[in-house]
């Protein structure tokens, strides 16, 4: 248990001008090779001494890797690179992806997001990242570049464990792919850190709410969790309560009941499991009545 | 280990520079332009005492490479006076006693700077927002806040 | 504009007036100097530390060969080259680890070379062989009888004759404070309240991480350049360690990025002049990463407190009883004074006849515990503060008026038998109750938040030696442009403004006229003991009030002389000698050097006018060992008041903290916004110190050494209100009456934030860190 370097240790710095040489870079050097975007995850791990990659590949000015497109048929496409600060105040974002917005716009201070990255905070795999719950519950689809091409892959099915993501060697994000949110939907995002803001989350509530006439409730909701489980994780049972039982405060109760029994956090320096899962309950429940009084709204 | 050439702005003044591949921006700075007005406080991103301009947004500069630096502008505290004459939001730092040990001035100058000229009139609420990443032990923060809503009164940044 | 410059407009009779600081200029445009900035040209080394991986064991092997098998590497050193110790109070503590490690990250070696990043990859390769011994890391579990000893020559080491460690165990000092007679009395007690409180090692967190410069000279001169509060201190213990006559060691130190007790004393400086020692005519810079100030620094020591104390019907204290074990971690060289002092404070601001206090400081295997700012006094009123309110809501007084009863006031007897000087400790708590609105019930902003307000006092003296001295040289410049030296330092809090203001006035002569001569270099600047123990003010300024006062009186001699009049007619004012009898006036530019001719140029008189002073208290006695007693066991007190209104957000445990009200006693504010601004950034720190905690695994390795998890207050968590108050009630030799304040801003906040939680939740937490996750969970259990 070395104490952390104080500085970066030695690796060389390319920059490759395409995607095909980006991922090729990678696939060769895949032991030692580390795409590099904003760097604010990256130098801490290197610092610590958890990753010590010979070759940093900077891939955020790569083609489509900071662009930013809405279409409201087609919906949104983010470039891996878009930094948390522009996903932030990006009026169409802000607009009709509030809750990504949001979860942007909780990540750490000002400078940190001008340099971190929704990429980056995806790929790094952390169940602790902030955009995570909100990819989730929107429904948002990785897109790939590797060896072989580009492949999507849903984000239920990107996270696999504390730091592994479905990123295989070579390949790179480019994008994050959001369908066009339903009518009249809503959305919040929660985050307890130690501090009010700035800090990492302890717990991360996603809720995503839109009218759903095939619901029994008339409404669907989605319910993402961040920290208290291996990976980000949609909380199936609670949506499953407010499908079938008409909002309201005792639906809203039980759903944080099951939200809270569907995370499995540890105990760690930040926490305890105990407290997380109270505040699973508790997050969740606020968040339900934020957005219901959104549906209500509009 | 690769070092690459590199053409910075700092300052307004144009540089030419050969940086080592792991050498932060921060380090650049110090070592390479005996610019020591940015400090280093952490080198991991937390603490904001690195904070400069780079393309006008306020970044640790201890979480850039130098070499990602190739092409563009950067401004330090030392380049927020003209003429030797304060700026305002420096004049409001001294007039409120915002500044103690003064470690943390310099990131703080850079974040408020930024702060006011994208938003030259924010509430209290947002200036504290604004500043969340620049750490001080000594002063409390609300006189540097005072001193933000100061200079944002006069009109500048 | 900066300091002095010619187009500023003069301020006269500066002392008591808010003049703008001397350094601001320098500070917002990125000009004023720290150690790292120094530049020392491409000769300059670069060292990094070996440190520890075990929190207690011998070193079994260390093999180097490695480290200096790698280009740029010029010298490694380990605790095999030097075996000499090093201490403030107590030489306990090796510079490097010899023949054992006894906390996890000890230096017990470095490496040197041409570059950081190679000292490092260097230090990596070194080969260690550690044998485990069993570790203890409390102050209880060290005490068992069947603890391990950590340091088994205890005996042996050069000690204070004020401190007394107790060898063959872990006890590195018993303060013993016996008042009357505590039995006889709890049996008047009306009531009688019994706890335990208890709070963990924090750190201080300067912006600024330690830093050192050292160049060994072939010549034997060495230079220190380093951050630190104590320059001179410094010089006196590594030049005593290391046998280096006092006049071959020169320490120059400018501005500090903030110390907080933590750059008082020796920490890391001495490892960089023996890594010097083994380069020599290189210089050779050592800084400490974030990470190193958690481990490798000094911490605020950990403290388990048992209580007791009673009151008769009318809530009158009767007694107290009070036991303090201090987790010192594993040296506790400087340590011990913290013991000693919270033994002769150990009543708090309270007046109390019958009082039996035992204070010690522990060994553990854990992070040099040392001074952090309040010394002691935070550590002890975490816990008497929470048990006076107790007390006063069983005998059903209102906690203000209970403290206003019992606290203590001028020419009380206090617990060591010492008349307490003046003081007026009732208009501090008049001021915050009333700041505060406390009695007053205020409702919550939201239905699940519940809202509290509490009130603490405190007191704390100067914890220094007998003889700490202060001294001051005032010299001029042919314009009148006056250079004021002194070894106190620059930490933030704004001595070398109040050095200024105290000379200009006690001179004559406008605020704008004065330089402090900065940086504070031994070679050059005249004594100054350290600058901690918020003495400054009141030491120094008095040292600088008698060399103004010296050069005052040779340039006034001067003038009489010239003017045949007489001394007492004549005054400086503005700079300029005037008389009330004749309304003559003699500016002091050119004379103050050149000196002033006799009529017809038949002669001249005066010269370069140079005036010195000093201040060293000559009245402080030592103590009684077994009772503690003596006729004047501290030079003074400094008291005050805070009190906050808060709510805690009941779903989540999270408090927010409204507002903090805060009033000292002062004696004299010579800067009133230097002092507001003291209070404000006291408030700030202490709420900070409510939340924070440093935290260890079961081997004593630290889990949280970064600010990722050592969380601080940031702008946002900020009180929206910081209500900043003084009182002035002169102090006997104080320059105008002035006293110290610098550490008392935050002595008591953390007992004020309790006091308010349980006024709002019912709930008493005895136990810090004030988590919300702490507060969620208790109240779930309550409710």
């Amino acid at each position: 248990m070395h104490m952390p370097n104080p500085g970066l240790t030695e690796f060389d710095y390319v920059k490759p001008t395409s995607l095909a040489e980006a991922s090729r870079l990678l696939a060769e050097h895949s032991d030692e090779a580390c795409p590099f975007m904003g760097g604010t995850d990256a130098f801490v791990r290197i610092r610590d001494g958890f990753i010590s990659p010979q070759t940093m590949v900077d891939v955020k000015h790569l083609p489509g890797m900071r662009d930013i497109l809405y279409d409201e048929r087609t919906g949104l496409m983010i470039g891996a690179a878009a930094t948390m600060n522009v996903v932030a105040r990006h009026p169409e974002i802000q607009d009709h992806y509030t809750l990504l917005a949001e979860a942007a716009n909780s990540v750490a201070s000002y400078q940190v997001r001008n340099r971190a990255t929704i990429g980056g905070n995806l790929c790094n795999g952390s169940p602790a990242a902030d955009t995570a719950p909100a990819t989730l519950v929107l429904g948002g689809r990785m897109v790939l570049y590797g060896p072989d091409g580009e492949r999507e892959v849903p984000a239920e099915a990107f996270f696999l464990g504390p730091g592994k993501t479905a990123v295989q060697a070579g390949e790179l994000m480019t994008a994050i792919r959001f369908p066009v949110p339903p009518a009249g939907s809503g959305g919040k995002y929660l985050k307890l850190g130690r501090n009010k803001i700035g800090d990492l989350s302890i717990v991360g509530v996603a809720i995503f709410g839109f009218p759903d006439g095939a619901a029994p409730s008339g409404y669907r909701f989605r319910v993402a969790l961040a920290s208290v489980a291996p990976v980000p994780l949609r909380a199936l049972a609670a949506e499953d309560v407010l499908a079938a039982n008409s909002p309201g405060e005792e639906t809203f109760t039980l759903a944080a009941e099951k939200a809270a029994e569907a995370a499995t956090p540890i105990d760690d320096v930040r926490a305890s499991a105990a407290y997380r899962k109270s505040m699973v309950r508790n997050l969740t429940l606020r968040g339900l009545r934020d957005v219901w009084g959104q549906l209500q709204n509009t | 280990m690769a070092i690459h050439s590199i053409t910075v702005t700092v300052n307004g003044l144009k540089e030419h520079l050969d940086v080592p591949s792991n050498m932060t921006l921060l380090q650049m700075l110090r070592e390479k332009l005996v610019l020591t007005g940015t400090k280093n406080g952490c080198m991991a991103g937390e603490c904001g005492a690195c904070t400069v301009l780079m393309n006008g947004e306020p970044t640790n500069s201890c979480m850039v490479l130098a070499v990602e630096a190739d092409g563009a502008e950067v401004i330090t505290v030392e380049g927020l006076a003209h003429d030797d004459q304060l700026n305002p939001l420096q004049e409001a730092f001294a007039e409120h006693n915002a500044v103690q040990c003064g470690f943390c001035t310099s990131g703080m100058l850079i974040s408020a700077h930024a702060l006011l000229e994208r938003n030259p009139h924010p509430t209290e609420e947002e200036v504290k927002e604004a500043m969340v990443g620049n750490l001080c032990r000594c002063t409390g923060y609300l006189r540097i806040i005072q001193a933000v809503e100061t200079a944002a009164k006069k009109g500048g940044a | 504009m900066p300091h002095g410059d010619i187009s500023s407009t003069p301020t006269s009779e500066p002392v008591g007036k808010s003049v703008r600081r001397v350094d601001v200029y320098e500070k917002v445009t990125g000009a004023a100097i720290f150690t790292d900035d120094i530049q020392f040209g491409p000769g300059l080394y670069h060292g990094r530390l070996i440190r520890s991986t075990h929190a207690h064991a011998h070193i079994v092997r260390i093999d180097v060969s490695p480290a200096l098998e790698v280009p740029g590497v010029k010298a490694v050193v380990t605790g095999r080259d030097v075996s000499t110790r090093i201490g403030m109070y107590l030489i306990d503590r090796p510079i490097f680890a010899g023949e054992r490690v006894r906390y996890f990250g000890e230096p017990i070696g470095a490496v040197i070379a041409t570059s950081e990043e190679i000292a490092e990859k260097a230090a990596r390769l070194v080969e260690v062989e550690y044998d485990d011994l069993p570790a203890v890391f409390g102050p209880m579990e060290a005490l068992q009888p069947d603890a391990p000893l950590l340091h088994p020559d205890l005996g042996e080491y050069r000690v204070a004759n004020f401190i007394f460690p107790q060898p063959g165990t872990n006890v590195s000092e018993h303060f013993k404070l016996r008042k009357g007679d505590v039995e006889s009395a709890w049996p008047k007690c009306a009531a009688i309240v019994e706890g335990t409180f208890y709070l963990p090692q924090i750190q201080h967190v300067p912006l600024e991480p330690h830093v050192s410069v050292a160049l060994w000279e072939k010549s034997g001169q060495v230079t220190l350049w380093t951050s630190t509060q104590s320059p001179h201190a410094q010089r006196d213990l590594i030049a005593q360690s290391l046998d280096i006559p006092h006049g071959n060691l020169r320490v120059v130190s400018p501005y500090v990025g903030g110390g907080f007790g933590g750059k008082a004393g020796v920490t890391m400086e001495a490892c960089a002049v023996v890594m010097a020692r083994a380069v020599k005519g290189h210089p050779v810079k050592l800084r400490m990463t974030r990470e190193e100030e958690f481990v490798g620094t000094t911490m605020r020591q950990s403290l388990v407190a048992h209580t007791k104390i009673g009151c008769d019907t009318e809530g009158n204290l009767l007694a107290m009883e009070t036991e303090y074990y201090f987790g010192g971690g594993a040296y506790n060289d400087y340590g011990v004074n913290i013991a000693r002092a919270a033994g002769y404070s150990c009543t708090g601001p309270y007046s109390i006849p019958n009082v039996k206090g035992d204070s010690r400081s522990v060994y553990t295997n854990l992070p040099i515990g040392g001074p952090m700012r309040g010394f002691g006094m935070p550590e002890i009123h975490w816990g008497i503060e929470q048990i006076m309110d107790q007390l006063a809501e069983k005998i059903e007084l209102d906690p203000a008026e209970f403290r206003r009863r019992n606290c203590v006031k001028t020419d009380d007897t206090i617990l060591t038998g010492m008349k307490m000087p003046a003081i007026d400790l009732v208009a501090c708590i008049d001021k915050v109750a009333e700041a505060i609105g406390l009695g007053e019930k205020e409702a919550p902003s939201a239905p699940h938040k519940r809202r509290g307000k509490g009130i603490a006092i405190m007191w704390k003296a100067p914890a220094m030696p007998p003889n700490p001295g202060s001294s001051a040289v005032v010299r001029f410049n042919e314009d009148a442009t006056l250079n004021v030296e002194i070894g106190a330092q620059e930490l933030g809090q704004g001595s070398f403004t109040i050095a200024a203001q105290v000379a200009a006035e006690a001179l004559g002569v406008p605020y704008e006229w004065v330089r402090v001569v900065t940086p504070v270099d031994t070679k050059y600047s005249p004594y100054e003991w350290q600058t901690v123990a918020s003495r400054i003010t009141w030491a120094m300024g008095n040292a600088v009030k008698a060399a103004a006062e010296d050069a005052r009186r040779q340039i006034l001699e001067i003038v009489a002389d010239h003017w045949d009049e007489d001394i007492d007619d004549l005054d400086i004012k503005d700079g300029q000698v005037i008389s009330y009898k004749s309304e003559r006036e003699q500016p002091l530019k050119n004379m103050v050097i050149y000196g002033l001719p006799n009529e017809n140029f038949e002669g001249w008189k005066g010269g370069p006018i140079i005036g010195r002073g000093k201040f060293m208290p000559t009245y402080v006695t030592n103590l009684d060992f077994e009772t503690g007693q003596g006729p004047r066991a501290v030079v003074h007190y400094t008291v005050g008041a805070q009190a906050v209104d808060l709510e805690v957000d009941t779903e989540t445990g999270q408090i927010e903290v409204l507002k903090i009200a805060s009033a000292y006693d002062v004696g004299k504010a010579i800067n009133p916004d230097l002092v507001l601004a003291q209070i404000e950034g006291g408030a700030v720190h202490g709420m900070s110190s409510a939340f924070e905690a440093l935290r260890f695994d079961e081997a004593g390795r630290p889990l949280n050494r970064s600010l990722v998890d050592y969380r601080i207050v940031t702008s946002v968590d900020v009180p929206k209100e910081i209500h900043g108050d003084f009182v002035e009630t002169p102090l006997e030799d104080g320059p105008w009456g002035a006293r110290g304040v610098g550490e008392h801003v935050m002595v008591q906040t953390a007992p004020a934030i309790a006091n308010a939680i349980n006024n709002a939740l019912g709930i008493r937490f005895t136990d810090l860190p004030l988590s919300a996750e702490k507060i969620f969970l208790a109240l779930e259990k309550h409710d």
